[in-house]
């Protein structure tokens, strides 16, 4: 009961207390609306268009009336892409170039003068190359653009393969046409019903989770990542109550009550997991009733809140333990919280599944928490999560025990 | 001056005796960045992306196709099958997978239209990788038979062959076809060049070389926390109220607040940039006027905005809340988390409004576009006008006492 | 009967080479008395509070607080004390009940009995009317009485009260001197920190004097006013031939002793009324005129001065 009673004081303080509050709650919901915002604010990440300038020096070919070179920026400036690219004619190539310097493109496409005479030529020798002049800090746009102009051109290349193939086997039937009749005619037949695109589809969808193909929300993703990170600093605000009622006299008052050293101190625990966990049944809800996220199954979804208050909770009592100001617990703590979330992927989600980045988010119990609430929101059970459960409570559980045993000698 | 010199002596003095100060302002961003470079710097991430495959054709273009990405640089190839592929998949174990259905060879063979499925987790920048690896390899291995094919068909299309024998003759010339179609393609006609701007200088940016900058301004801003802090106690204890009973003026104090953070975030900068540029290669020192430009103008932000921050705020704990909050927003909208330009329009026109947004352009400029000081000029004057205005605030608002 | 019993308590920071703030300090305390221990800043006073608290351990010795041991019965000991801190110790953010109910939890109250107590302690220290005010609202002198308050509400048989009258005005001090004295009416045993001698002269039916840690004198305020003797002192300047005057003086019936300090005569006497006018009358006869005249009582500060050789107030 004294326990309860410590909490109950504890709770009813941070709730008294305005900046703990915005940290708590404000801070979330305002940083995953910002971000939710910059990802176009829906259901799905959308990209801005990306700046493309186009020159192209095509001189055209005596063998054929089309100018390959204004099929490839015809492509380019296509309706149909106008989502992901938007393209500008440039004068020439020097303009092309100076407006990635100027960063007013991303990637300069830049189509040679021979492109045509290579193109519907029979040299098979001759080569051309369309130069992609980019900005190397735009990696994404960049590899939009070289998406298109490849299969753009792998489209002409195949066209060229096709006339070479129909001159091999030109006097297959017996007869003898000119070389350059069936050439010409392969070719038309290769790009006529729109190339490799006509006879290759790809889908996509997303991995199935349970039984279900949910797609994460956008908000849902950057509110779950954001949430761990200022759970972390919601228990820290509790936890560093510790330091400020030892400064303030009102801990060692306590310590001449008859209540128990080990009752005061387990007060002070509770006091951190339930106020974390409350903000985190609160943020829930937000996300639920603001953003409309669908967070998941029940089963997952209590379990990732109640350890995540767990591992918040147990992190913020070791940081204490050590700490001997509460000025200095607030500094510190912030700086492993930072460390934490960039290393965990909180500020760029569980999306990064490359080798590296992958093991070093597993170090980290946030890490894990995200991907479980990944897993949860896509419509993974209990399950499903066990092992994001699981290896967070054993950080929790770490946590807790070397803290417990630091503040027993602290405060014997 | 000379007292405002005073005042900011003793506020670095004062912070280097602070061991923890130390540790959070010097040794953790120090540690992390060493850390992050170890495992992704060094040039590009030499790591092949994890594809799980679920081959439920096992035809000889399906076969072959398997074998293509086998081969590839770029993924590494892990076969799964059904259940086992989804439960892959769902605990995220590979950057993303593909299927190959049944009747996938044989529609590639008879030049129907063959389909393929990619499974991933949307927005992951290696499933794009992976699943453009994917495109174009399939696209390869089709263009060859879509090629033979209509090679083929021109041939045969002039003649007149019995009901039902037309597709085997085609499927004959086509196999015939085949090498020259597939010598034709092993030398492509046409092709793209890909030039980096300002690789002049002759780096290729691998992901810590792009990552550093941001980081940096993470960190930076950040620490304004502790500077912040500082004042606070000072504000509370009283000291503060004290200075002003001296001969010191008001805009010396604040003048020499100010110019303690500002030495400090700056030594801050300089460490960090020493570590990336001897251990991880990162060449800020290839135009040092224009660093130095840039290292002035993150300085003067974000000692100005401590000093702000600390001005208008009562207690510790609403400086942490604070920073805690406005850091992170500068840094996601200035694309110190993930580039500016994967946000839609309106949210990269606002994150440009703002000067962190300018001085990761000029650093990220510097290292890999080999911006000068002409190119990062316009960076520092907008950093100038803001730092101007949160210092007109700060001393307008600043308050001695509780 | 003793209800406090201190036996050669003795504590050292950092042993074998710290400061030794407690050194063999032994007292007791009857049942019903207000013990004060009178004492400059840093000798002892309120690291021997905090080992009678069982806030710290001992390094040697031990006290016997209504029968229980500090060092061995701990918890039984905190269940007859109340510990008011020197400094305040309540949580600024809720208000005066609140505190109140938190605190009476912690003492072991709890339900209508809690509620009550609750009430009477607010009326005890008269903040009724304030009681849901957030006690960061209050003034120093309320919140010094939500800091006794607090203290008050398990009803201990021993109160300590650690320099409670510092820093505050002199209606407040009074106001808190009078409840002290109300409370040791009905019976409560106290025991007062100070280094205000008047307080401790006023309030104490005993006290001990410490310094650098060391118990240097213990009783009654008469007790101990009689090591520096009954004897007044008295100071007398004139505007001619001191020494001449002095030796008049030393005839004076009822003076003692004089002696000649710097430019003016110390002269010690029994009876300083009486002296008094014999001393003018003297001087009127001898032609010189008494300048200046003062007249000291003995007192604590005399006590603390004689037996240290430094002012209490150093």
């Amino acid at each position: 009961m004294k326990v309860l009673a410590i909490a109950w004081k504890d709770l009813r303080s941070t709730v008294r207390n305005v900046p703990a509050l915005v940290m708590m709650l404000v801070a979330p919901l305002a940083l995953a609306s910002l971000l939710g915002f910059a990802f176009g604010g829906s259901e799905s990440f959308e990209i801005a268009a990306t700046k493309v300038a186009v020159a192209t020096e095509d001189q055209g070919s005596p063998a054929s009336p089309t100018v390959a070179g204004c099929m490839v920026a015809g492509i380019l400036e296509s309706p149909d892409l106008k989502d992901v690219l938007r393209a500008t004619r440039v004068k020439d190539a020097a303009a092309t170039r100076k407006a990635v310097d100027d960063g007013d493109a991303a990637v300069a496409v830049i189509v040679p003068a021979d492109f045509s005479q290579v193109v519907y030529g029979d040299d098979p020798t001759a080569t051309a190359q369309v130069e992609l002049y980019e900005n190397p800090t735009s990696e994404v746009g960049g590899s939009i653009v070289e998406g298109v102009v490849g299969q753009v051109l792998a489209d002409f290349n195949g066209a060229r393969a096709a006339a070479a193939g129909a001159v091999a086997v030109r006097s297959d039937d017996g007869g003898d046409p000119p070389a350059a009749q069936v050439a010409a005619a392969a070719a038309e037949a290769f790009s006529h019903d729109g190339g490799v695109a006509s006879v290759l589809d790809i889908a996509q969808r997303s991995p199935k989770v349970g039984k279900t193909e949910n797609e994460v929300s956008v908000t849902g993703a950057i509110l779950s990542g954001m949430m761990v990170f200022f759970m972390f600093f919601g228990a820290a605000n509790v936890a560093r109550t510790i330091l400020t009622e030892d400064r303030d006299g009102t801990m060692p008052r306590l310590f001449t009550t008859p209540t128990r050293h080990g009752t005061i101190i387990g007060g002070k625990f509770v006091s951190v997991f339930v106020t974390v966990l409350l903000q985190a049944v609160v943020l829930l809800i937000a996300g639920r009733l603001i953003f409309g996220i669908d967070w998941g199954r029940i089963d997952a979804v209590v379990l990732l809140t109640l350890v995540a208050a767990g591992v918040a909770g147990g992190l913020a009592l070791l940081i204490i333990a050590f700490a001997k100001t509460p000025a200095q617990a607030g500094a510190i703590g912030s700086g492993i919280y930072l460390v934490l979330a960039l290393l965990g992927g909180n500020f760029t989600g569980t999306a990064q599944t490359s080798g590296t980045y992958a093991v070093v988010q597993k170090l980290t119990p946030n890490g894990w928490l995200i991907q479980g609430w990944d897993t949860a929101m896509r419509g993974g059970g209990a399950v499903d999560v066990r092992w994001q459960v699981l290896v967070p409570l054993g950080f929790a559980v770490a946590f807790f025990f070397f803290a417990v045993l630091r503040m027993r000698r602290r405060f014997a | 001056m000379k007292l405002a010199a005073l005042v900011a002596g003793k506020d670095l003095r004062e912070t280097a005796r602070d061991k923890l100060s130390f540790i959070f302002i010097i040794l953790m961003p120090l540690a992390f960045t060493a850390f992050f470079g170890l495992l992704f710097g060094g040039g590009s991430d030499v790591d092949k992306l994890p594809l799980a495959l679920w081959d439920a054709d096992g035809g000889e273009a399906a076969t072959q196709l398997v074998a293509a990405l086998d081969e590839s640089p770029v993924v590494r190839v892990v076969i799964k099958e059904g259940g086992e592929f989804e439960q892959w998949m769902a605990d995220e174990r590979a950057a993303a997978g593909l299927i190959i259905p049944e009747g996938y060879s044989e529609a590639v063979a008879s030049g129907e239209k063959a389909g393929l499925t990619i499974v991933a987790t949307q927005g992951a920048s290696g499933a794009s990788t992976v699943a453009s690896e994917v495109r174009s390899l399939a696209g390869e291995q089709v263009t060859v038979e879509l090629a033979a094919r209509a090679a083929a068909q021109v041939i045969w299309s002039t003649r007149s062959v019995p009901a039902g024998e037309l597709e085997g003759v085609v499927a004959e010339t086509a196999a015939r076809a085949r090498p020259a179609v597939e010598q034709a393609l092993s030398h492509p006609a046409v092709s793209t060049r890909v030039v980096e701007a300002g690789a002049a200088a002759g780096q290729t940016p691998s992901g810590f070389v792009l990552s550093s900058p941001g980081m940096m301004v993470n960190f930076i801003l950040f620490s304004l926390m502790t500077a912040g802090i500082a004042l606070i106690m000072e504000r509370q204890n009283g000291t503060l109220q004290r200075l002003m009973t001296t001969r010191l003026r008001r805009w010396q104090l604040i003048g020499g607040k100010a110019a303690g953070m500002f030495l400090l975030t700056f030594l801050q900068q300089a460490l960090l940039i020493a570590v990336a540029q001897l251990l991880f290669d990162v060449d800020y020192l290839r135009d040092p006027a224009a660093l130095l430009v840039m290292m002035v103008s993150l300085s003067l932000v974000a000692s100005t905005l401590g000093l702000l921050l600390a001005a208008v705020l009562k207690s510790e704990q609403a400086l942490i809340a604070t920073t805690v909050l406005v850091s992170m927003a500068l840094a996601a909208m200035s694309g110190a988390w993930f580039p500016l330009e994967i946000t839609g329009q309106t949210f990269q026109t606002v994150g440009h409004l703002l000067p962190t947004a300018w001085i990761l352009d000029g650093l990220r400029g510097i290292v890999v576009r080999g911006f000068d000081v002409a190119d990062v000029l316009p960076a520092f004057w907008v950093s100038l006008a803001w730092a101007a205005g949160f210092f007109v605030v700060a001393v307008w608002r600043f308050r001695l006492s509780e | 009967m003793s209800i406090v019993e201190v036996q050669e308590l003795r504590k050292q920071y950092d042993p074998p080479k710290g400061v030794l703030a407690v050194d063999g300090v032994s007292f007791d305390i009857a049942e019903g008395e207000i013990f004060s221990l009178l004492g400059p800043n840093g000798a002892g006073k309120s690291t021997t509070i905090s080992m009678l608290s069982c806030l710290l351990k001992p390094t040697g010795g031990d006290a016997m607080v209504g029968g229980n041991s500090i060092v061995h019965q701990a918890q039984a000991v905190k269940e007859t004390i109340g510990v008011v801190p020197q400094d305040i110790a309540l949580y600024p953010d809720m208000s005066a009940r609140e505190n109140l109910t938190f605190w009476g939890r912690m003492y072991g109250l709890s339900g209508d009995a809690l509620k009550k107590r609750v009430e009477e302690v607010l009326e005890l220290i008269t903040l009724i009317d304030r009681q849901k005010d957030r006690v960061d609202k209050f003034s120093g002198g309320m919140k010094r009485r939500v800091n006794i308050g607090v203290a008050l509400l398990h009803k201990p048989k021993v109160l300590y009260l650690d320099e409670p009258t510092v820093g505050i005005d002199p209606q407040s001090r009074r106001s808190i001197l009078d409840g002290i004295l109300a409370l040791r009416a009905q019976g409560m045993t106290i025991l007062y920190t100070t280094h205000y001698m008047a307080v401790a002269q006023e309030l104490s039916d005993r006290i001990g004097i410490v310094d650098n840690g060391k118990m240097i004198a213990l009783g009654s305020h008469e007790e101990l006013v009689r090591i520096v003797g009954q004897q007044s002192r008295v100071t007398a300047r004139v505007d001619h031939y001191l020494e001449g005057m002095a030796e008049r003086w030393r005839e004076v019936p009822g003076v003692e002793k004089v002696d000649i300090e710097e430019d003016e005569a110390v002269l010690l006497t029994d009876d300083a009324n009486e002296v008094l006018p014999r001393l003018f009358e003297a001087a009127a006869a001898a032609g010189s005129r008494i300048t200046e005249i003062n007249v000291r009582e003995p007192n604590l500060e005399m006590v603390f001065l004689h037996l240290t050789g430094r002012a209490l107030r150093e």
